[in-house]
C-alpha cells in the first residue's frame, strides 16, 4: 500500500466529532455532568468551608476534625465516581450500533476510543468547573452572611484558588483548581472501561446489538 | 489506462460455522464464487440461508472460519487493522436493512463521514456529499436528521454515504427489507441507475424477488451453499415457461 493510502482521524475531527456529539446529546451529557457536577461542588464547599473556618478559629481545631473532613471529600468523590461511571456506561452501551456503523466507515478501534475518552474529559472538564465554582460560591456566600468580617471570609476562600500546599493534603485539596483536575481524572477513569470496550467490538457484534 | 482486475470479488471455499452448544450452525458452507466488475448480482435465499453471513465476510466485518475473500486481487485476511480499516472506507460501500445512519448527524454530515476517514479536506467532503445527495433526489433534505425523514429517504441517504467514496464495490444486505413495495422499487431503481453509471459492482443480499428484474445474476442460497446460479436471461425464460 502506498503512503497516502490509510484511513485518518486527526485529533481535530475528533475533537469536533465529541463537541458535536455532545452539544447533541444534551440532555445525556446533562445527566453524566449532573453526577460530576455534584459529586465535585460538595466537595469543594466542604473543603472551602472547612478552610474558612479553621482561619477564624485558628489551626487549632484539631486533627480529629481535619480527618473527618478528609474522610467525608473522599466519600463524596467516590459517591461522585459510581455516578460518572454509572452515566458513561449507559451513553456508551445505547451507542453501540452508531460504533458498529462508524467502524464500517472505515473507523478504528483507537478512533472509537478517542471519541469516547475526548467526550468524558470535555464532561470532567466542563462539569468540574461547575462544580468547583459553585461549590467554592455557596460556601463563601454562606460563611460571608453567617459569621462576621464578610471581607475577610473572602479574603481567606480567594486566595485558594493560588494555593498549592503540597504537605498539607487537605489544603491541597481545598484549591478549586485540583478539585476541576480530580474530576476530569475520574471522568476519564469511568469511560476507559466501557469504551475500551466498545472500541474492541467487532462491526457485526456492535451492529447486532439491541439496546 | 489503469490495471483493472477483472472480478471485483472471488470466494475460495468460503465458510463460517457458529458453534451453539453441542451443535454446529454451519451459515455458510464452501462457497466459491467470482464476481466481475460492474455486475449488479443478488444474492438469494431464504432467511438464515446464510445471505447475512455471505455480507459480513465479504464485507471484512467478519472472519471466516475457513476459506478466503479476496477483493480487487487481494486476500483481506492478511490485511491488518490500518488495512482493513482503509478497505471498508474507501473499497467497500454498506446499505443495511436498518439503513443505521447516525441519527445525531444530518443527511448531509453522515454522507460526509466516510470521507472524514479517507481524509478529504473539510469543503471538498461538504461539495462532494452535497452532489451526491442531490443525485438520489434529497438536494432539498440535507440538513434534515435521519428522524426527520421517512425510510425511503433515510435509505437514500445511506445510498450516497454507501457511493460517495467511489468504492470498488456496495454491498447491500436487504436493502428494501424495511420499506414498502413502492418505495422498495424506487431503491431498487436507484441502485440499478448508479450501477450503470458509476461502474460500481453492487451486491444486494435480498429476498426481495423484484430485485430480479435488475441484476445481473442471481446466486441462490440455501444451507450455506450456492444451489444455482442464474442470469437474468434465465429467469426470464423459466417464468415464461
Amino acid at each position: 500500500m502506498s503512503g497516502e493510502e490509510g484511513v485518518k482521524f486527526p485529533l481535530s475531527e475528533a475533537f469536533s466529532f465529541s463537541l458535536e456529539s455532545i452539544k447533541r446529546r444534551f440532555g445525556r451529557a446533562l445527566v453524566t455532568m449532573a453526577s460530576i457536577v455534584l459529586g465535585i461542588s460538595f466537595l469543594t464547599f466542604l473543603l472551602t468551608t472547612g478552610r474558612i473556618v479553621s482561619v477564624l478559629y485558628g489551626e487549632g481545631s484539631g486533627v480529629a476534625v481535619q480527618f473527618y473532613q478528609l474522610w467525608m471529600a473522599v466519600i463524596a468523590l467516590l459517591i461522585c465516581s459510581v455516578g460518572i461511571v454509572n452515566s458513561m456506561l449507559m451513553s456508551v452501551t445505547e451507542r453501540y450500533k452508531e460504533i458498529g456503523t462508524m467502524k464500517c466507515l472505515g473507523a478504528m478501534n483507537t478512533h472509537v476510543l478517542e471519541i469516547f475518552l475526548i467526550e468524558a474529559l470535555l464532561l470532567g472538564l466542563i462539569g468540574g468547573g461547575i462544580g468547583a465554582v459553585a461549590g467554592w460560591t455557596i460556601a463563601t456566600v454562606w460563611q460571608a452572611f453567617t459569621q462576621a468580617s464578610p471581607i475577610n471570609i473572602f479574603m481567606v476562600s480567594a486566595s485558594l484558588w493560588t494555593e498549592f500546599n503540597v504537605t498539607n493534603p487537605l489544603l491541597l485539596l481545598a484549591n478549586p483548581l485540583i478539585a476541576i483536575a480530580l474530576s476530569v481524572i475520574i471522568a476519564l477513569l469511568a469511560a476507559l472501561a466501557p469504551a475500551y470496550i466498545a472500541a474492541k467490538l467487532s462491526p457485526t457484534e456492535a451492529l447486532r446489538y439491541e439496546v | 489506462m489503469a490495471l483493472r482486475y477483472e472480478y471485483a470479488v472471488e470466494t475460495e471455499d468460503l465458510a463460517k460455522y457458529y458453534v451453539m452448544g453441542p451443535v454446529t450452525v454451519r451459515a455458510l458452507d464452501g462457497v466459491s464464487v467470482k464476481i466481475r466488475r460492474s455486475e449488479y448480482l443478488s444474492i438469494m435465499g431464504p432467511s438464515g440461508s446464510g445471505k447475512t453471513t455471505f455480507f459480513n465476510m465479504v464485507g471484512g466485518l467478519d472472519r471466516p472460519t475457513r476459506g478466503k475473500v479476496f477483493i480487487d486481487e487481494v486476500d483481506i485476511a492478511s490485511l491488518d487493522a490500518y488495512e482493513l480499516a482503509w478497505l471498508r472506507a474507501k473499497k467497500i460501500g454498506y446499505i443495511f436493512q436498518t439503513f443505521n445512519l447516525i441519527p445525531v448527524l444530518t443527511a448531509l454530515e453522515n454522507v460526509t463521514l466516510p470521507m472524514v476517514f479517507t481524509g478529504v479536506e473539510r469543503e471538498e467532503r461538504l461539495r462532494r456529499a452535497r452532489e451526491m445527495l442531490t443525485r438520489v433526489g434529497l438536494g432539498e433534505r440535507l440538513d434534515h436528521k435521519p428522524g426527520e425523514l421517512s425510510g425511503g429517504q433515510q435509505q437514500r441517504v445511506a445510498i450516497a454515504r454507501a457511493l460517495v467514496n467511489d468504492p470498488v464495490i456496495v454491498l447491500a444486505d436487504e436493502p428494501t427489507g424495511n420499506l414498502d413495495l413502492h418505495t422498495g422499487l424506487e431503491i431498487i431503481n436507484l441502485l440499478k441507475t448508479l450501477n450503470t453509471e458509476k461502474k460500481v459492482t453492487i451486491i444486494n443480499a435480498t429476498h426481495d424477488l423484484k430485485m430480479i428484474d435488475v441484476s445481473d445474476r442471481i446466486f441462490w442460497l440455501r444451507d450455506g451453499k450456492i444451489e444455482r446460479i442464474e442470469t437474468r436471461a434465465e429467469v426470464a425464460v423459466k417464468e415464461v415457461e
